[in-house]
């Protein structure tokens, strides 16, 4: 199957416990895996091929976590003193060969001296000598090592039993000894007996060259996939020219001047470093430097805007048609079947109790779902309901999900893990602070608690590093939604409730300064952000001393916008720091004739806007207001006109009734009624021509 | 000891460099005193093929030196260019004293440099008595550089006009320098080469055009990666200007160095060493030189004013100078650093206490 042309490399054999696919492993394959090209060549030659490792099946029964190879060694040099050579033959008997070798690392020794060695006959011959010996000073194989082992030597037995001629045995050099090794049959067999068995789904998919990366995860990969893909496909006389020129074009596609003539240098350079360190030609670490050195101006983040492209690669694999079912379709089908939820082509409406342990698993394979990109249900008053217990959700099931759901067979193979892993993807790419909150919201809500945790670390870095306010103040309101979310579900807040507060105590810091020197629409975009801030944090009863005290910072600084000097005002006076007295004196200074009638404005429509009721029950703050307005000029007054009416202008004709009476102390029984003043009667009419006029939306005379 | 405040590289270390000579026989480019593999075991340290032992006078990554050696092997230019207090002078002046033995032929581009200081100048009263020749010429470093195949360095090559750098063009290229007063050239001798340095951070200063920006092999000099390599850097270079200065060092230098280098490498690195606190960092470069400048500060005032005693209110005013270049922003950074990282840390009390009442 792998060698059929259908199959585009890379591609990985999947592995996978049928009765839990989260315990799975991938067997990745490139174009230049020993094992493709030798499946190729069987192909093409009609000979047979077969796997001669131990079924995968075994790997997954031994341990709980999903095995992938090299399996990681305990520890023993801590625990106790083995002999050091002795451990290091095991894990890593290249670099001791390397090191004999005076390399610093086994990877460029055996690129060096193996791989890249013109000669390859004698030097094979030379390879199994040295591991030969390298078997000899170490520990006999144990465990799954000499498990492995005896399987592929039962194995070439069998297929030179079976066929007629020569078998040929592609593995890594370091179980070429073994191999050879004269072991009875039997004794492999018994050794085999014991070996745990586990019911295990296999199956092909697609994979991308950057997972071929050691980097991402793959314990047997390679540093840079896309140099071992170059080596494979150029000739050798041509490997370094090729390599630079590459680099070159990377660099013109990204825009930066290449020219030849630096090529050519950077292929001098490269010789010359390679001549100093005794390599017999530039390898990878010699072109890079070059290339940094010629091609980049010295500057290695340049080298690294196209190092991922050149290193890692953008291929992907293609699978044919006709391989088996992938295991996240397999994983719904068991979802759907747990939850008693059945795909339907119609659309259905669906009310689910988070209170109910079904409910509960409903709604987080929904979730979960719409994390895939599979919107198999549409929450209807989706925003609405968070944080109680009732969700409603519209299902309908379109055929295409199957292949969205195999799309993201990279993320992981089962739901949960699946969109644990695009959830991270996403917030690798999300670029402010919002989005970042509301991902790690969906995170929660689709009970993931890894990808949320993972989710508010990079909230933090990302608020750590940021000096926008304004950001800063709009991720509150989404924050202090998880917080007081986290008592909905079952989810763990504590971190979040510390983000939180250092959050409010980072934008207070930097509120002082952000209200300075903005335009009228800064200033709107600021307003709304901080209203909103101020509302998360009073709700998630955090401590507001630092925050408080900034506000009141705002209201003094004589170079704050004036909007948002007003609007702090506001928030402290409703918290009660500041007593309607000195909020009297407050509105008189900051609206005394003194200043520019649009600063006073700015803090007026601050001060009131959207707080027009305010007037109704607060009689200290009316009577500031009206203080004030007593002493405006007629001229000042017709100029704060407009103002009024808009700060006004959202209170419905109840209110306004309400206004007046309170005005006129014709105080209902909810209001603390005011005496009029004595000389209410000959002062009022004029106002209460005027006010009626602002309220009735009339123009004023 | 000499009245000399500051020998030449290859004057201090004359016994390393002798030792390495002695017993070298890796190829040798021609015109070169060592070979570049001596050149970098001189750089980084060692020891010679008779036992010497070579002390290092580059802390960091060996990769980058071998760079530095192997472009100069290939006779391109070398350009170091890092943000202020990497080593980029010195290496440059090693790699001079390493390669031809001389690292005197040194020009310090200015804004002030014009081509006579590059190319050759003229001695007026020669030129009026006997007309434009050889005698009237006066050369340059570069000029005696090409004449006698050795390494001229430019220092802060940046800070020169754009039109004055470009005059380097033809003697980068073709190696040459035409004098049109004589009709003649100065053809450079093998071993000649340039070394520049320049400042990455002040960007914009005056910015190589890229005809000569291709003509040199750029190394970056980064800022040291390793806590324990910096505190070494900074102990080792304290000690040696501490003497030079003849101030008498107290014993609690190395921990006070460990904590100052702590706190530069925080804010520089943005987080906290044990990476749990990610914190902003402030404009300034906050280079391991200024780490030494500012334990030298400390010094200077415990020697002086403070009865030899080294403390945190002796340190704390110059930390505050090399931290807060940026009167707003960088207050706010130390302001948040100061209450989110030190104020929680018992051995940092002291530091903690001053640097609150400056700011």
């Amino acid at each position: 199957m792998l060698a059929d042309p259908a199959m585009v490399p890379p591609v990985a054999l999947l592995v996978y416990a049928s009765d839990d696919p989260a315990r799975a492993a991938f067997w990745p394959f490139a174009v230049y895996s020993p094992e493709y090209q030798a499946a190729c060549w069987a192909v093409r030659n009609g000979a047979a091929v077969r796997f001669i490792d131990v079924p995968a099946a075994w790997g997954l029964a031994s341990g709980d976590e999903p095995a992938s190879e090299p399996e990681a060694e305990p520890s023993d040099a801590a625990e106790a003193p083995v002999d050091e050579i002795a451990v290091r033959l095991e894990r890593d008997p290249i670099g001791l060969l390397a090191e004999a070798g005076g390399y610093q690392d086994g990877e460029s020794w055996w690129r060096d001296v193996i791989e890249e060695s013109p000669a390859s006959d004698a030097v094979f011959a030379a390879v199994a000598d040295a591991m030969a010996a390298l078997r000899d000073a170490a520990p006999p194989a144990e465990g799954r090592e000499a498990l492995r082992e005896a399987h592929m030597r039962l194995e070439i037995a069998k297929a030179a039993k079976e066929q007629e001629g020569v078998v040929a045995v592609v593995c890594g050099a370091w179980h070429e000894p073994a191999l050879k090794a004269k072991v009875p049959l039997s004794q492999d067999r018994d050794l085999l007996k014991s070996a745990p068995k586990q019911k295990t789904s296999a199956t092909w998919a697609p994979w991308t060259s950057p997972r071929l990366a050691f980097q991402s995860g793959y314990a047997a990969g390679v540093t840079a996939p896309g140099w071992c893909g170059h080596l494979w496909e150029t000739p050798r006389e041509e490997v370094t020219v090729r390599w630079l020129g590459r680099i070159v074009q990377a660099l013109r596609e990204a825009g930066h001047i290449a020219s030849t003539a630096s090529l050519i240098e950077a292929q001098r350079l490269a010789v010359a470093l390679a001549a100093m360190r005794d390599r017999p030609h530039p390898g990878f670490e010699e072109l890079r430097e070059a290339a940094i050195a010629c091609l980049c101006h010295g500057e290695r983040l340049v080298w690294e805007t196209i190092a991922a492209k050149l290193l890692l690669g953008d291929a992907v694999g293609e699978i044919s048609p006709d391989v088996p079912l992938a295991p996240l379709i397999e994983d719904l089908q068991r979802e759907q079947r747990r939850t008693r939820l059945k795909p339907e082509a119609l659309e259905r409406e669906l009310a689910i109790d988070l209170r109910s342990e079904g409910g509960l698993d409903r709604s987080t394979l929904l979730h979960r779902l719409l994390i895939l990109g599979v919107p198999w249900g549409r929450q209807v008053d989706a925003g609405r309901s968070r944080g109680t217990f009732r969700e409603r959700w519209q299902l309908r099931w379109e055929p295409e999900f199957v292949v969205r759901l195999v799309e993201n067979l990279v993320y992981g193979p089962t739901l949960a893990r699946a969109a644990a892993g695009r959830l991270t993807a996403h917030f690798a790419e999300a670029a402010d602070l919002p989005a970042l909150c509301g991902l790690t919201l969906s995170a929660l809500t689709a009970q993931l608690p890894d990808a949320a945790h993972a989710g508010v670390e990079r909230i933090e870095h990302r608020v750590a590093l940021t000096s926008d306010c304004g950001e800063l103040l709009s991720s509150l309101a989404p924050l202090g939604d998880i917080v007081r979310y986290g008592q909905a579900r079952r989810t763990d807040a504590v971190q979040l409730e510390t983000l939180f507060v250092r959050i409010l105590s980072q934008g207070a810091l930097a509120l002082p300064y952000a209200v300075r020197g903005l335009d009228a629409e800064a200033a709107k975009l600021l307003r709304s952000a901080l209203l909103a801030a101020d509302a998360a944090a009073v709700l998630a009863e955090a401590d507001l001393t630092d925050w408080r005290a900034a506000l009141s910072t705002v209201v003094e600084d004589e170079q704050a916008a004036p909007l948002l000097a007003g609007v702090a005002a506001r928030l402290l006076y409703e918290a009660g720091t500041i007593m309607p007295e000195a909020a009297a004196d407050l509105l008189g200074r900051m609206l005394s004739p003194g200043r520019a009638v649009a600063d006073a404005a700015g803090f007026f429509e601050g001060f009131f806007d959207g707080a027009g009721e305010r007037l109704i029950y607060d009689p200290g703050l009316r009577a500031a207001v009206d203080r004030w307005m007593q002493e405006l000029e007629a001229e000042d007054f017709t100029a704060f006109l407009p103002l009024f009416r808009r700060a006004l202008g959202n209170l419905d004709r109840m209110q306004r009734r309400r206004l007046l009476d309170a005005v006129f102390g014709r105080g209902g029984a909810g209001l603390q009624g005011r005496a009029a003043a004595a000389d209410a009667e000959a002062i009022w009419p004029a106002h209460f021509q005027r006010l009626t006029d602002i309220l009735t939306a009339r123009p004023a005379q | 000891m000499t009245d000399i405040l500051r020998l030449p590289a290859e004057t201090t270390y004359a016994a390393e460099l002798e030792a390495l000579k002695r017993k070298d026989d890796a190829p040798t480019p021609r015109g070169w005193a060592l070979s570049p593999k001596a050149v970098v075991t001189y750089l980084m340290g060692g020891k010679a093929a008779d036992g010497t032992p070579i002390s290092a006078k580059y802390v960091g990554d060996r990769r980058l030196i071998e760079t530095a050696v192997a472009t100069l092997a290939t006779d391109r230019a070398l350009l170091l260019l890092g943000v202020p207090g990497t080593a980029k002078s010195w290496v440059s002046e090693h790699l001079a004293a390493g390669i031809c033995g001389d690292s005197s032929l040194v020009i310090q581009c200015t804004a002030g440099t014009d081509e006579n200081q590059i190319r050759y100048g003229w001695n007026y009263a020669q030129l009026l008595a006997n007309g434009p020749s050889r005698e009237a010429l006066v050369p340059t470093p570069l000029y005696r550089a090409m004449e006698t195949g050795k390494l001229c360095r430019l220092e802060e090559l940046t800070r020169m006009g754009s039109d004055v750098q470009d005059t380097l063009i033809t003697v980068l290229s073709e190696k040459m320098m035409p004098i049109p007063e004589l009709n003649d050239a100065v053809y450079a001798r093998r071993g000649f080469n340039l070394i520049a340095t320049a400042n990455n951070r002040d960007k914009g200063v005056n910015e190589l055009s890229s005809a000569l920006k291709r003509r040199f092999n750029v190394v970056v000099l980064p800022l040291p990666d390793d806590m324990d390599e910096e505190i070494a850097i900074v102990t080792r270079r304290v000690g040696e200007m501490a003497l030079s200065l003849d101030l008498p060092a107290p014993k609690n230098v190395a921990e006070e160095v460990a904590r100052v280098v702590s706190i530069f490498r925080e804010l520089r690195g943005g987080s906290t060493i044990d990476g749990k606190v990610t914190l902003k960092t402030p404009s300034g470069s906050l280079s391991t030189a200024e780490a030494i400048a500012v334990t030298v500060g400390g010094l200077s005032q415990a020697a002086h004013f403070d009865g030899g005693k080294l403390n945190a209110e002796g340190l704390a005013p110059s930390l505050l100078g090399a931290i807060v270049k940026d009167p707003v922003q960088d207050k706010i950074v130390l302001e948040e650093y100061l209450e989110a990282v030190l104020k929680k840390r018992p051995d940092y009390a002291g530091y903690y206490r001053a640097l609150v009442d400056l700011v």
